[in-house]
């Protein structure tokens, strides 16, 4: 029995490390993207910011998505800043742990 | 005479679309898209000019080859300075009581600050609309007393202008994924060096360009490739040398351009050929024949 509740915490806890260590995913929905040549604005402002890994822009969709580190997490109102500095809108976001 | 006409096509050809045209947009004239808070935006444009259609007996033929070289810097999301370089070479052959002879001058021009402020914007998905408006100053950089063995060249073949000038404009851009529309208003007011005013000069521009293909690799972002229209109305009031009008100085110009431009995410590859459609000029100025413009704007 006590190796069994041994063994479920260690399970318990290499799963909890890796939640907690992976990074997030992040799709911006972003408003007035409309040629190829605005949109490397906004992907230079974002992977300039510290903790970004890596940005994709679908610009027929409107979404960018960007990637974190491990253990970087930023808000929507960051977010929402660093697309406006760009000179864009952001029009809503959804996040999730990277697998 | 021969400061009549020369100084509208000079600027036609060297503040054509100089002032924000930066972006993804027109190739003649201006735009209102964004420019990211601290990035930085480039672009060289080769435009040629010729005129030859000379109603006097001089037979006056000239050609203005120009290189304008645009900085753009985003202040914040709403101001962008623009900062624009211009090297020029103009060359006029005309008869003289000498004889025929050619005059040349050739260096850097009137180098222009502008500052635009983008006024009102409204996004959509895939979409975005904006108005800006945006004030500049020609700074007199160019030589302005330049020689050959005639003597002084006449002032709208120098370089520069000699004079302080200063610009107002509004502009308006409403682009999608699949065309864009735009149009800009413009007034030039020209001041007065070493007793010689250009006429003030009004602009109104227009243009509308479609996507016609998609090209570039697959995954990530595409190429576009528009095609368009452009037009650009100008008005010029009369020079005024020792404060007398120059009657053959100043007038109206409409010119039609067709436009190509190839996008990605870097660059923006354009050309345009202007083609006077209307030159109801004063006087017996000369009237031109084209201007062909390269253009290669770059996201640093």
């Amino acid at each position: 029995m006590k190796t069994i509740a041994q063994f479920l915490t260690g399970i318990i806890m290499l799963w909890s490390s890796m939640v907690l260590s992976a990074g997030t995913q992040y799709d911006l929905r972003v408003d007035g993207l409309s040629c190829p040549f605005c949109a490397y604005g906004i992907e230079k402002k974002l992977k300039k910011t510290k903790g970004v890994d890596a940005v994709e822009i679908d610009l027929e969709q409107g979404v960018v998505v960007v990637n974190t580190e491990e253990g970087v997490k930023l808000s929507e109102a960051q977010f929402k800043q660093l697309v406006k500095d760009a000179g864009f809108t952001l029009r809503s976001m959804t996040e999730k742990p990277l697998p | 005479m021969l400061k009549s006409a020369w100084w509208l096509l000079a600027t036609l050809l060297l503040t054509n679309g100089m002032a924000a045209n930066v972006i993804a947009a027109p190739v003649t004239f201006n735009t209102a898209l964004p420019v990211s808070q601290g990035e930085v935006l480039m672009r060289v444009q080769a435009k040629y000019l010729r005129a030859t259609n000379d109603p006097g007996p001089m037979d006056r033929k000239l050609t203005v080859t120009a290189v304008p070289l645009v900085g753009a810097w985003g202040i914040t999301s709403r101001w962008t300075l623009f900062g624009i370089v211009p090297l020029v070479d103009k060359r006029l052959k005309t008869n003289t009581p000498q004889g025929r002879v050619t005059r040349d001058t050739s260096g850097l021009g009137d180098i222009t600050a502008i500052a635009r402020y983008t006024a009102y914007a409204k996004d959509a998905p895939g979409r975005t609309f904006r108005v800006a408006r945006f004030a500049g100053i020609e700074t007199p950089t160019g030589s302005d007393d330049e020689r050959d063995g005639l003597g002084e060249l006449p002032r709208p073949l120098q370089p520069g202008s000699g004079s302080w000038d200063t610009l107002v404009g509004i502009v308006i851009t409403d682009q999608s994924l699949d065309q864009e529309w735009g149009a800009d208003a413009s007034y030039k007011f020209n001041s007065r060096a070493n007793d010689f005013e250009f006429g003030d000069e009004a602009r109104l521009n227009v243009s509308y360009h479609g996507r016609i293909g998609t090209a570039g690799p697959a995954g990530g972002i595409p190429h576009f490739i528009y095609a368009g229209l452009e037009g650009n109305l100008i008005w010029q009031d009369k020079n005024r040398n020792n404060g007398m009008d120059n009657p053959d100085s100043g007038g109206t110009t409409l010119t039609l351009a067709p436009v190509l431009q190839y996008v990605t995410m870097r660059t923006v590859t354009g050309a345009a050929l202007q083609i006077p459609v209307v030159q109801d000029l004063n006087g017996n100025a000369l009237k031109q024949d084209y201007i062909a413009t390269l253009s290669l704007r770059i996201n640093i």
